[in-house]
């Protein structure tokens, strides 16, 4: 038989022991003790305390193994993600170890090497013995805050670096950074190569442009609406204009010419003459080039102009002309003169020996004073026509140095009395001139010749300017004239043997002609400086005697 | 046209007057009496409590459980609302 004290101490004891360990486990569920008087024992067993505590304990294992199991999932699909992402990861700590680091940093900065924990990253990855001053993690570190680096050469490979805090001590202070690594070395070596290339263009391009601008002939380059592009120093200024006026311009207005030059602007033009009227009014000769421009692709996009100003090359085969017509007149008068001079010789002599007689009537005598002074006449213009005829000829010249202020002083003295006689005011400007080499006479028939010219062209009441000045080689004459100046359309005859303006029987017309052959013979030039109704201006140049010893 | 949302069936449970780690014990036994039910949001669980206390440890055995807890002031007393997927 049980005995009820035993059997009441005994479930005294093991209610106890329910209440004892109900509040070890409630201990560990980080609550307090149960009181008596709040739960009374039959209270405690119906609630099964251990029970309850145990499966609630089972249900937080579960839960427990449930959360371990995602986050090794979540763990290996980190590390998948770590070694396969296309940038070097590194974790570091305060040290500049290398705690981690992922294969792509592996590969891209230790390859072959097995493990770098440990490691210093200036070292592992730079070989250098310290962080250097833009080093990311460094400023991480000193500032809390992430930090990027454009440019840092590791291992020769260029990369872009950026850091971010990952861990922080109790102070929160940055422990341990992330540093995300991106191989930028493809994009730099294309960076380095388009720099390289674009250099190269720039060196083309100045090389091109200086050589442009060095060219001696005028260069326009036009769009396919013939909108001038650029244009070169050299066209600028035969075309007269300041280079920004011309850019922009349309090839009509920059360079006026035929309508075939603008609608033909695919073909080819070579050696095209173009007169051209300089914005000082002054007429130039140009000689134009044309050509279709390309691009890369054989596409029409413009057209390339270049030209060159061949007024004075013009003028040059003018006179070379001149001269030959020249030579060839002078042959040809050499021979009429030579032939007709003995026979008027003879006319004139005889005629003044008639003249002598006693016997003759007052009409015999006047007749005879008429074939004298016709005889004479026709001598005088044989003398011109030989005169003229000797100029044509290739001879040796007898040059000596001279002062052609002088001359000219001789030349003026002639003309005083005609000078006075017409009410003519002649200026001399004469400067310092140095020598020139020349037949004296020679040049003082010239300066006669245009002296007599200007009067003649006056007539009566004017004024005429004889005008001096030296430039470097060379010295300038001017003769102008108040007359009523040359047409234009015969100023280029005017040195034609036999070209005159006169009434018939009033001059020979070889005047001028003779001028430029005596200038010829003297290495100068004549030419009609301007001529319009204010007057006439011949301009002589001859070399300076230095020019010629130098 | 989109499924018709089913309200969670709610189990209240007055525990006013009473104090923990009692009210803790009552509350741990109808959360393993539901447990699937709860964290699938079938049920839900309301618990109302003045003692301050559980709302403290109540809140954190069931989040160890992986339930969803919100606790809010009703006058007197504490509304303790146990149910979802943390």
């Amino acid at each position: 038989m049980k005995n009820p004290v035993t059997a009441d101490r005994g479930e005294q004891q093991y209610l106890r022991y329910i209440r004892d360990k109900t509040n070890q486990l409630l201990k560990v569920m980080g609550t307090e003790a149960l009181r008596e008087e709040e739960l009374d024992d039959q209270a405690l067993i119906g609630l099964d305390p251990i029970g309850t505590i145990a499966e609630s304990f089972s249900h937080i294992l579960d839960y427990l193994n449930e959360t371990i199991s995602e986050l090794r999932v979540a763990k290996d699909e980190l590390q998948a993600i770590f070694d396969a992402t296309g940038v070097g990861i590194s974790i570091i700590d305060k040290d500049y170890r290398i705690l981690r680091c992922n294969e792509k940093q592996r590969a891209m900065l230790l390859p072959g090497a097995d493990d770098v924990s440990g490691c210093y990253c200036y070292d592992a990855y730079g070989k250098r013995s310290a962080p250097i001053a833009t080093c990311p993690a460094k400023e991480t570190f000193a500032t809390g805050r992430q930090a990027v680096t454009r440019e840092i050469i590791k291992q020769g490979k260029y990369f872009q670096v950026v850091t971010t805090p990952f861990a922080w001590d109790e102070d929160g202070k940055v422990t341990t950074v992330i540093e995300v690594s991106l191989d930028i070395t493809e994009k730099k070596m294309a960076e380095l190569a388009e720099k390289e290339q674009r250099e190269y263009y720039l060196n083309e391009k100045s090389k091109l442009a200086t050589v442009l601008e060095s060219l001696s002939e005028g260069l326009l380059v036009v769009d396919s609406s013939n909108r001038v592009l650029s244009l070169n120093r050299c066209a600028a200024n035969i075309l007269g204009h300041d280079e920004s006026r011309i850019a922009g311009k349309l090839l009509p207005e920059a360079l006026p010419g035929p309508a075939f030059m603008y609608d033909t602007p695919r073909e080819i033009i070579n050696g095209f003459k173009l007169p051209y009227i300089a914005p000082d009014g002054a007429e130039r000769h140009l000689s134009v080039n044309m050509a279709p421009l390309l691009d890369s692709g054989t596409k029409w996009i413009g057209r390339v102009i270049t030209f060159h100003d061949i007024t004075e090359e013009k003028k040059q085969q003018e006179l070379y002309h001149r001269t030959e017509k020249l030579t060839a007149l002078g042959q040809l008068s050499a021979g009429v003169a030579h032939e007709l001079n003995t026979p008027l010789g003879s006319i004139l002599g005889y005629a003044r020996l008639l003249l002598k007689q006693e016997n003759l009537t007052q009409q015999q005598r006047e007749q005879l004073a008429v074939i004298a002074e016709q005889a004479k006449k026709s001598s005088t213009i044989i003398k011109a026509l030989l005169s003229f005829s000797s100029h044509g000829k290739p001879k040796q010249c007898r040059l000596a140095e001279c002062d052609l202020n002088s001359v000219i002083k001789n030349a003026v003295c002639l003309l005083t009395t005609e000078l006075v006689k017409r009410r003519i005011k002649l200026v001399t400007e004469t400067t310092t001139l140095p020598k020139v080499c020349a037949d004296a006479w020679g040049i003082e028939q010239v300066v006669l010749n245009l002296a007599m010219n200007a009067l003649q062209a006056i007539g009566n009441q004017g004024e005429i300017i004889i005008r001096t000045a030296f430039h470097p080689g060379r010295v300038r004459l001017e003769v102008r004239d108040s007359g009523p100046g040359i047409p234009k359309e015969i100023q280029n005859r005017i040195f034609d043997p036999f070209f005159t303006t006169k009434p018939l029987g009033e001059g020979t017309g070889l005047g001028l002609s003779i001028c430029a052959g005596i200038l010829n013979e003297n290495g100068g030039t004549i030419d009609i400086a301007s001529s319009d109704s204010t007057g006439t201006t011949f301009v002589v140049i001859l070399p300076s005697k230095e020019s010629l010893d130098a | 046209m989109s499924p018709a949302k089913i309200s969670p069936r709610v189990i209240e449970l007055d525990i006013l007057g009473q104090v923990c780690p009692a009210c803790l014990l009552v509350v741990l036994k109808q959360i393993n009496e539901n447990l699937e039910d709860l964290r699938n949001k079938n049920s839900q669980l309301l618990v109302r409590t003045d003692h301050r206390d559980t709302t403290r440890t109540v809140p954190a055995a069931a989040t160890k459980m992986g339930i969803a807890v919100t606790v809010r002031k009703v006058a007197t007393y504490y509304e303790i609302l146990i149910g979802g997927q943390l």
